[in-house]
């Protein structure tokens, strides 16, 4: 734990809206930045970071929202005009192109043995007995994102935790094996708060 | 000579009966099934049972537990000095090698030494170990004594006797330390130490029938595999992960994550995985992942024939004549050597042995 606390203590300090210079938003995200700020960053309690995301992640995210897959009354009419291919392109290249804040001492499964929390614990090695593989085996040393399987590290932490009740209530669905429908099933509140807590905690500086 | 084939054949039968009660009572049980006890167990109930990995000691011999484990969870990291390709340890032995029906790395310990039809000799623990570097990982093996075989040895030696310990009245003792040689040869030596509580309770014929070992075998398919119509399943359960092209997922590290299944980085046309009963069955018991979803027998037969019918790294023991090599070493369920929609199987082999080192 102590190893994490300085890029905990910076995380917060950092992952802050307003860091990023202003740069050209184009028309198709303007909205977007209104809630998703300017740097993609989002904002605690609002809306989730995209700076950085992957764009097929993106763009299966907008799919899901507008197929109704995916339930939330914003998003779904704020996909509305992301239906148009050319609008969505502009919108999904300005996230996908802001800079995340990094990733301090990347961690891979392998590297510890012992872990401070339940939530480490489920993140590094997951838990059998209930079939819950470990969260990195997918999402990649500190949950920094492979392919279109998301980045978890440095995202905004009530939206971790939503996320994880919504697979849970079906509220988001789509995944064709609903492998995280799955594993957030078997997931505690608390266990929820914890992997919303540690993956939220795992950024650094936002690079230029 | 044949005792390899055989032991294996048992405890996977068994499992297999246990596991078509619970999921596939219609079917079929393989007539392996006369060969088991006649008492029916309820599904994993007494597998070997390894301790927390957060009780590794930290003496010397823990930390060469811990870099075994490293090394079985992040394979990548011996990329391009013993590891050829993309793959991980992990991919095919899912908890890091701890779960029963996954290939675990405690039941497999305990049964070497054995002969293998592979190589035709008797094999020790470590030289297994280091034929899934020749063959899965498609790369160069470490040296018998290098830090990584033993490293690995130690690892799954320590799984399986805290497991074997604490089934045996010894719980909470330290796992006792053994010599290298020993690490090397594996849980079936006749002179392997074990405490008294342990040996008494698990004589030398019993060490490779653990249950839980290897894949759990089911029944031949009611249809042949088929390429067509795997094709349709894996883009249905699969390709979400593996990709479309097969070729799993990358992270931006570099790293891959989820293993591509055919192709230059996947497992060479001599690993176990290309044989379509063998991935049949792993597909079968452990994917997907977690078990989100359940594939029926023939899905998994279909997908198993349609991930094998790709071209893969060259099996490392061809000589220059595919044929020869297909009638010496490939008297198995697999397309090597044969035509599939046009192509030979094994004629456009990707190269074998991709590392930097000689």
């Amino acid at each position: 734990m102590l190893k994490r606390l300085p890029s905990m203590i910076l995380g917060t300090a950092l992952v802050a809206p307003q860091v990023i210079m202003a740069q050209d938003v184009p028309p198709a995200a303007a909205v977007c930045v209104s809630c998703h700020g300017q740097s993609g960053l989002g904002q605690p309690n609002v809306a989730p970071m995209l700076a950085g995301l992957n764009t097929d992640y993106l763009n299966e995210q907008i799919d899901l929202f507008l197929s109704g897959k995916r339930k939330d009354p914003v998003m779904t009419a704020m996909s509305a005009p992301l239906a148009d291919p050319a609008v969505r392109k502009q919108a999904l290249d300005y996230f996908s192109n802001l800079s995340a804040p990094s990733i301090k001492d990347l961690e891979y499964r392998g590297d510890r043995l012992r872990f401070d929390t339940a939530a480490e614990t489920l993140a590094y090695q997951g838990d059998w007995s209930r079939n819950i593989p470990a969260c990195t085996s997918c999402h990649g040393a500190s949950g920094m994102g492979v392919g279109h399987i998301p980045r978890l590290a440095g995202q905004q932490e009530y939206y971790l935790a939503k996320q994880l009740q919504d697979w849970q209530q079906g509220l988001r669905t789509g995944d064709p094996i609903n492998m995280m429908g799955h594993v957030a099933g078997e997931l505690s509140a608390s266990e929820i708060k914890g992997l919303a807590s540690y993956f939220s905690s795992l950024s650094g500086e936002v690079k230029k | 000579m044949k005792m390899k084939q055989i032991l294996p054949l048992l405890a996977l039968g068994f499992a297999s009966s246990l596991f078509s009660q619970a999921a596939f009572s219609a079917d079929a049980l393989p007539d392996r099934q006369q060969e088991l006890p006649a008492v029916k167990k309820k599904a994993d109930t007494d597998y070997l049972t390894p301790r927390s990995l957060d009780q590794v000691p930290d003496t010397e011999f823990g930390d060469m537990v811990r870099l075994g484990y490293s090394l079985f969870v992040n394979s990548q990291q011996m990329r391009g000095k013993y590891v050829g390709n993309d793959q991980n340890c992990v991919n095919c032995h899912m908890q890091a090698g701890i779960k029963a029906n996954a290939a675990p790395l405690w039941a497999g310990f305990m049964a070497y030494p054995a002969y293998r039809k592979k190589n035709d000799k008797v094999n020790s623990y470590a030289e297994r170990v280091q034929g899934c570097f020749t063959y899965s990982m498609n790369g160069k093996p470490p040296a018998y004594d290098s830090p990584e075989i033993l490293a690995l040895s130690a690892y799954s030696y320590w799984l399986a006797m805290s497991g074997l310990m604490d089934r045996h009245g010894l719980e909470g003792q330290p796992v006792p330390e053994i010599s290298n040689a020993m690490l090397q040869s594996g849980g079936k030596d006749v002179n392997f130490p074990l405490p008294k509580e342990v040996a008494d309770a698990f004589p030398l014929e019993e060490r490779g029938k653990l249950k839980g070992r290897g894949y759990p075998k089911i029944a031949n398919p009611k249809q042949e595999p088929s390429p067509e119509r795997g094709l349709v399943v894996y883009n249905q359960y699969c390709s979400t992960c593996h990709s479309a092209d097969g070729q799993g997922l990358k992270g931006s590290d570099g790293y891959a994550y989820i293993p591509p299944l055919w192709g230059a980085k996947a497992y060479n046309w001599g690993a176990g995985m290309h044989r379509i009963n063998t991935a049949a069955y792993f597909i079968y018991e452990n994917m997907p992942l977690g078990k989100s979803a359940q594939l029926t027998q023939q899905q998994a037969w279909d997908v198993a024939a349609y991930i094998n019918s790709h071209e893969r790294p060259q099996d490392p023991r061809y000589k220059g004549d595919l044929q020869k090599n297909r009638e010496r070493y490939h008297n198995h369920q697999g397309y090597y050597g044969q035509k599939i929609g046009g192509k030979t199987l094994g004629e456009q082999a990707y190269p074998n042995g991709t590392v930097d080192h000689e």
